[in-house]
């Protein structure tokens, strides 16, 4: 293989991987706070329809990306609504959202199907490539993330909340506010996730647009062990999977076309298998419980 | 919904104002897949409705956006007789078993059917012969490549798409011998963030020149024009807007003349159904305008192409041989189109696997 086809397995490795790490981590954050949320899908959908929407009407991409990432953190509050105030089963109330998000986005990305917007705008750094906003604040964000939750005391709480949100409580936290804090949190960047997608990768807007990468990144998730930099590896290895599977394609294989198309899932299957479970580092204890309060 | 009872309520209004029209007037139901918006497959298919409506006085149209291929579209289209519809165009593949089920239980009301096969008395079916008019978009093609590396994005590798590509291939050949072809299966027919990736997967293996066969262009011209590669368009010649400096031309389907032609034998009386199958010569499939980038000579060349292609001249003329060297069509012998869906293999100078 010659350095070029590497490069370019490298970089689109990087481009494809970056909405699946944005997502990865909004859901990470929720989750430590022991909210499974599987209607990330949803969330993505919502932030790639307001993405695209937000940036045709303002006619400028970091807007559209940031009213993204408002839409998705209200998409995820309305779920912190259900399942904290209303103590809703979380599994439910997730995929009630992902069919509400699937909807709701094509409502709001409707009227704009076809039309032309600007796309985020490469910024080139020497020997690096040229990546839109998106991609360089990825790893930063990663980093960003791991310092927040193992290394301040707002993730000591959020980390109190996700194992055990009683003995949270009676160290003088509130896990209810703890958990919207993160979940607002965690939608954000799943919002900025879905944007990557429709404002700087395919620059359009098409109903289901994710295509199944919500449910990836719930997977990531527990691939990475509930850590953020895990998370980075993870996303490489499935948007690398996804970019070597085209490349090859493009330069010229045996393999069959069907078979190709199936390798990111296959891989993911593979890595998840292999990396096992392990009870010690693995879910914060209270992932997925209502948190009743004491007595 | 609401436009539908909108369309209806104007057009009930027109009626009762003008009672000369209401003798001849028809109500069509058309059902879309996607969106009519996505500059391909569904905003041709709208194109033509409209060329339809502007042709015959008087003629309501229903519509409607995002039907499914499931049982969905037979509530929506039963909805559409119910409104008074007697003519409905169901226009994707998977619309085709739910439309036959509603023929049978409405013989009064005719379908037609966009690339399906099943017949009725009150059922028909049309489509466009797409793979030969791909020779003209190879030619266009061959000679603007500089690289000699062209690039196909292709949705599902049935073997109409593949034999897209091999029409596609061979015109760029007649051209242009040392000219290869890479193709890139996405394995849907609209995955647009993989779609962007396919686009830069092969301008990143060198191909210069870009085309697809997906439902909607939008993603795939774009992608080359932020990269700078030349583009080449597929369902509607309108995309060339979204490529102002890498569109060099590309094949858009020209349902209005057919979809008129039904409807007036519809309102006459005389509907016999048929399968239709029209290419570049009918004018079901036209040649988009070219591009800035497209120097003369080419442009008579490709012109050249796309007549001969009208005047039934077929591309896929023995001897062919496949990609690994095999000859597939022996000389003498010629696939028509009956053939089209046949194809499981590559001619040569495409680089990639079939199946």
């Amino acid at each position: 293989m010659s350095t070029t086809f590497v490069a370019a397995v490298a970089s689109s490795s990087i481009l494809s991987g970056t909405s699946l790490l944005y997502a990865t981590l909004g859901e990470l954050v929720g989750e430590r706070a022991g909210i499974v949320n599987l209607g990330l899908e949803g969330v993505m959908l919502i932030g790639a329809a307001v993405g695209f929407a937000a940036t045709s009407i303002a006619g400028n991409p970091y807007f559209g990306v940031a009213a993204a990432a408002l839409a998705g953190s209200a998409t995820n509050l309305l779920l912190g609504y259900v399942v904290i105030a209303r103590q809703a089963n979380q599994l439910a109330a997730g995929l009630s959202l992902m069919f509400f998000g699937l909807g709701a986005s094509a409502l709001i990305g409707q009227p704009f199907v076809g039309a032309i917007v600007p796309a985020l705008p490469r910024l080139g750094v020497p020997g690096l490539g040229a990546f839109d906003v998106l991609v360089w604040l990825a790893l930063p964000t990663a980093l960003f993330l791991w310092f927040l939750i193992f290394r301040t005391r707002w993730g000591l709480a959020l980390r109190a909340v996700g194992e055990d949100p009683a003995a949270a409580f009676a160290t003088g936290r509130r896990p209810g506010s703890i958990q919207y804090q993160a979940l607002a949190l965690g939608g954000l960047l799943a919002g900025t996730g879905g944007a990557h997608l429709s404002v700087a990768l395919a620059m359009t807007w098409d109903e289901g647009m994710t295509a199944g990468r919500g449910f990836i990144a719930i997977a990531l998730v527990i691939f990475s062990k509930w850590n953020p930099l895990w998370a980075v590896a993870g996303a490489l290895i499935f948007g690398g999977a996804e970019a070597l599977q085209l490349q090859l394609q493009a330069r010229g294989t045996d393999l069959s076309p069907f078979l190709m198309t199936m390798i990111p899932y296959l891989l993911t299957l593979l890595v998840l298998g292999m990396w096992g479970w392990n009870r010690q580092s693995a879910a914060p204890a209270a992932l997925g419980r209502s948190f009743f309060g004491v007595e | 919904m609401r436009r539908l009872r909108l369309l209806v309520l104007a057009c009930l209004l027109l009626l009762a104002g003008t009672p000369a029209i209401a003798e001849s007037a028809l109500t069509v139901g058309a059902i879309y897949v996607g969106s009519v918006n996505d500059y391909g497959y569904n905003r041709a298919m709208k194109d033509g409705l409209n060329v339809m409506r502007a042709a015959i006085p008087g003629i309501t149209l229903l519509e409607a956006e995002n039907v499914p291929e499931t049982a969905e579209a037979e509530r929506v289209m039963e909805g559409m007789i119910q409104q008074g519809a007697r003519l409905i165009f169901a226009t994707s593949f998977g619309h085709q078993q739910f439309a036959f089920n509603l023929a049978k239980k409405h013989p009064d009301v005719v379908f037609e059917h966009a690339g399906g096969w099943m017949q009725a008395p009150n059922f028909g079916n049309f489509f466009a012969a797409t793979q030969v008019a791909w020779y003209p978009m190879g030619v266009a093609a061959g000679k603007m490549t500089k690289t000699n590396t062209l690039g196909f994005v292709a949705g599902v590798p049935i073997g109409y798409i593949i034999g897209d590509v091999n029409a596609f291939a061979l015109g760029a050949r007649s051209v242009n011998p040392q000219a290869q072809i890479r193709v890139v299966v996405t394995g849907s027919w609209s995955d647009k963030a993989k779609e962007a990736a396919a686009a830069g997967a092969l301008i990143d293996q060198g191909a210069d020149v870009v085309t697809m066969h997906v439902d909607s262009p939008v993603t795939v011209l774009q992608t080359a024009e932020t990269r700078g590669a030349y583009s080449i368009g597929f369902n509607s010649i309108e995309a060339r807007r979204l490529a102002p400096n890498g569109w060099l031309t590309g094949l858009g389907f020209a349902w209005g003349p057919f979809m008129t032609a039904t409807a007036k034998s519809v309102i006459a009386g005389n509907f016999k159904p048929a399968m239709v199958r029209e290419g570049l010569g009918e004018g079901m499939v036209v040649v988009a305008p070219f591009g800035s980038a497209v120097p003369a000579d080419v442009q008579t060349l490709v012109s050249a192409a796309a007549d001969r292609i009208a005047k039934g001249y077929n591309p896929f003329t023995g001897p062919i041989t496949d990609s690994t060297g095999t000859l597939r069509i022996k000389d003498g012998e010629a696939w028509g189109g009956d053939k089209m869906g046949n194809f499981d293999w590559y001619v040569a100078g495409v680089v990639g696997k079939a199946k």
